[in-house]
């Protein structure tokens, strides 16, 4: 085992003053631009991350989030040995993901929603056999792992179809298997149900749920589709122009952000519009601080007796739109 | 686990999936493998020029035999990994492959050797024609000569994938290494042996051009089959230098490259 583990002993994944900059060559346009270029090549700098730090426990569900280009894959990728960060250390199971040692790489896993390691032409089972050979694992654990991972996804009925007639909810069921057929202990996430349609979304937080609860494994997650985090993850980290804003929970963001409580009433009130409520699509909808929503539910309650009433938190999306609205605001305050 | 062992253990799941992959894709790679049939247009036109004499040493059928050989030997040495490195460098194809504990260039090498027995299918209806053509060029070689030739095909395959390898990996610094790799085919063709007979060289350039690469890559395990080099042992000595020179320059650009690869973006 090596030497650093005793060093950070607690933290799975340690990340300190983690720094990502690009130099990218600035090109001129027109002809006369292209000729210069040819000569005299100018650069400027890109902070894609600058001195991130956080820590990761084992077995934690973490969400990774930002808008696009706020250094999320940037950060993923060098957590995985694939980009070198520019200063800063990390340590992931006690390895320095950037030296890519084989121990290392067996115990981790990347998803990338958007790039793919199935084999096109050739059945998915093809892919993981091949997975099996370049991970060295035991046949008969890779049985069993597969048959695991096969009922979890019910993968069944594909495994025997080329990949290319798939569709993209199956091929990223495939995707997944193929990630964790070795049972890493980490696994990171890119975006891993970009595309999906929602009944193939459940159906992958149910198996990225399932393998924390089975394995133990550690996640950190990416993903535009807040319901994931929400669905997956406790602990949230944001990212904004390649800086840590925010690691906490989610409460915790909520009574930051949008600390009051949205109550629906699942039925068409008129008599509501006066305390407030506004119709949406045949609901009555209204927020209400905290220390108000017990006084408004009786109000509704005497005004509607029937009525079906929901008290629900503001959703994490609505919630991210006004954090980076304000940061926004504060940035530039004109 | 030494990570040699295990690519070597490995190595036979990687063969059998590299075949299959081939089989799905048997349409296009027997297209593409009918399309390097440079050899047979060769063969047609230096066959007009010697037209029932010869030119320098070779009859005619001393030309079907060559071009022949040339087109076995092409095909069987033919790999993709400059095209495949290229695409997978600049788009970024190559990330889920290194996160693999087994070099993506290991998984090439099985697939371009997984490609064989397809090419010798469909280079088998060609021969026979040729051969029902021209029975006299069949003849069969000795055995010390089927071992050398063997031998030095091996060499042949092991210097073209290594120097694919070497251009694609220059994608890792420069967009165009195709080009570059298209510049290094130029050469084969010209004084490898590919379009003109090593001897119908001009004479002056003939000892510089048998000691240079491009003649190991093809030229070399062709004459060597066809019995046609003074020295085959030397040839052979020869080409397993330029497989070591090769092997060194690719080892040590792959380190580099990847080092590149992580620093500006994957």
């Amino acid at each position: 085992m090596p030497s650093r583990v005793a060093l950070w002993p607690l933290a799975v994944i340690d990340v300190r003053q983690l720094s990502k900059t690009y130099r990218v060559p600035i090109k001129e346009p027109g002809l006369s631009g292209s000729l210069r270029g040819l000569f005299v090549r100018r650069y400027r700098d890109v902070h894609a991350v600058a001195d991130v730090s956080f820590k990761i426990e084992q077995g934690e569900r973490v969400g990774f989030l930002g808008p696009n280009g706020a250094g999320k894959t940037t950060t993923l990728k060098m957590l995985s040995g694939l980009l070198h960060p520019t200063s800063g250390d990390i340590s992931v199971l006690g390895f320095t993901p950037k030296e890519r040692k084989n121990d290392f790489l067996r115990q981790i896993t990347l998803v990338m929603g958007q790039k793919q390691q199935l084999l096109w032409d050739i059945p998915a089972r093809e892919t993981f056999e091949l997975n099996r050979a370049m991970y060295d694992l035991d046949r008969a654990d890779y049985r069993r792992t597969l048959d695991e991972l096969v009922e979890m996804l019910r993968l069944s009925d594909i495994l025997d179809k080329p990949v290319r007639n798939l569709s993209l909810g199956e091929r990223m069921k495939c995707e997944l298997t193929a990630a964790v057929l070795h049972r890493p202990r980490v696994l990171f996430l890119d975006e891993p149900t970009i595309g999906l349609d929602v009944e193939m979304q459940l159906e992958v937080r149910r198996f990225i749920a399932d393998l924390n609860n089975r394995f133990g494994a550690t996640v950190l997650l990416t993903s535009h589709y807040m319901q994931d985090i929400a669905a997956l993850t406790s602990r949230i980290l944001i990212i904004d122009h390649g800086r840590l804003c925010y690691d906490g929970s989610r409460e915790e963001l909520a009574q930051r952000i949008a600390p009051e409580r949205r109550v629906i009433v699942r039925q068409h009130v008129p008599a509501l519009l006066a305390l407030g409520f506004v119709e949406d699509h045949g609901r009555m909808v209204t927020t209400a601080a905290v220390d108000q929503v017990n006084m408004l539910l009786e109000e509704v309650m005497r005004r509607a007796p029937s009525a079906e009433i929901g008290v629900e938190e503001v959703p994490l999306d609505e919630m991210m739109t006004r954090y980076f609205r304000s940061r926004g605001e504060r940035r530039d305050p004109s | 686990m030494s990570g040699l062992l295990i690519h070597l253990r490995a190595a036979p799941t990687l063969l059998r999936i590299g075949f299959a992959e081939m089989v799905a894709y048997r349409a296009e790679v027997a297209v593409w493998i009918l399309t390097a049939t440079l050899p047979l247009v060769m063969l047609a036109l230096w066959s007009a020029a010697a037209d029932g004499g010869t030119l320098g040493s070779f009859s005619q059928d001393d030309f079907v035999r060559y071009f022949a050989v040339i087109l076995v030997v092409r095909q069987v040495t033919s790999a993709w990994l400059v095209w495949e490195l290229n695409y997978n460098v600049r788009t970024g194809a190559l990330s889920p492959m290194l996160l693999r504990p087994l070099n993506p260039l290991w998984w090439n090498l099985a697939e371009t050797v997984g490609a064989l027995p397809l090419r010798i299918i469909v280079l088998s209806p060609i021969l026979a024609v040729l051969i029902w053509w021209k029975p006299q060029i069949a003849l069969l070689p000795s055995a010390a000569t089927f071992f050398l030739g063997c031998v030095s095909v091996f060499l042949a395959f092991v210097l073209a994938w290594l120097v694919q390898a070497v251009f694609g990996m220059l994608a890792f610094w420069y967009e165009q290494s195709v080009g570059l790799y298209n510049l290094w085919f130029v050469a084969v063709a010209l004084l490898g042996g590919y379009v003109i007979p090593m001897d119908l060289l001009p004479s002056s350039i003939v000892p510089l051009a048998r000691v240079l690469p491009f003649h190991s890559a093809l030229g070399a395990p062709v004459e060597v089959w066809l019995d046609a080099t003074p020295d085959p042992c030397r040839t052979l000595a020869l080409q397993a230098v330029w497989v070591a020179v090769t092997a060194t320059a690719a080892w040590f650009m792959w380190g580099r490259g990847l080092r590149r690869y992580g620093a500006v973006g994957a």
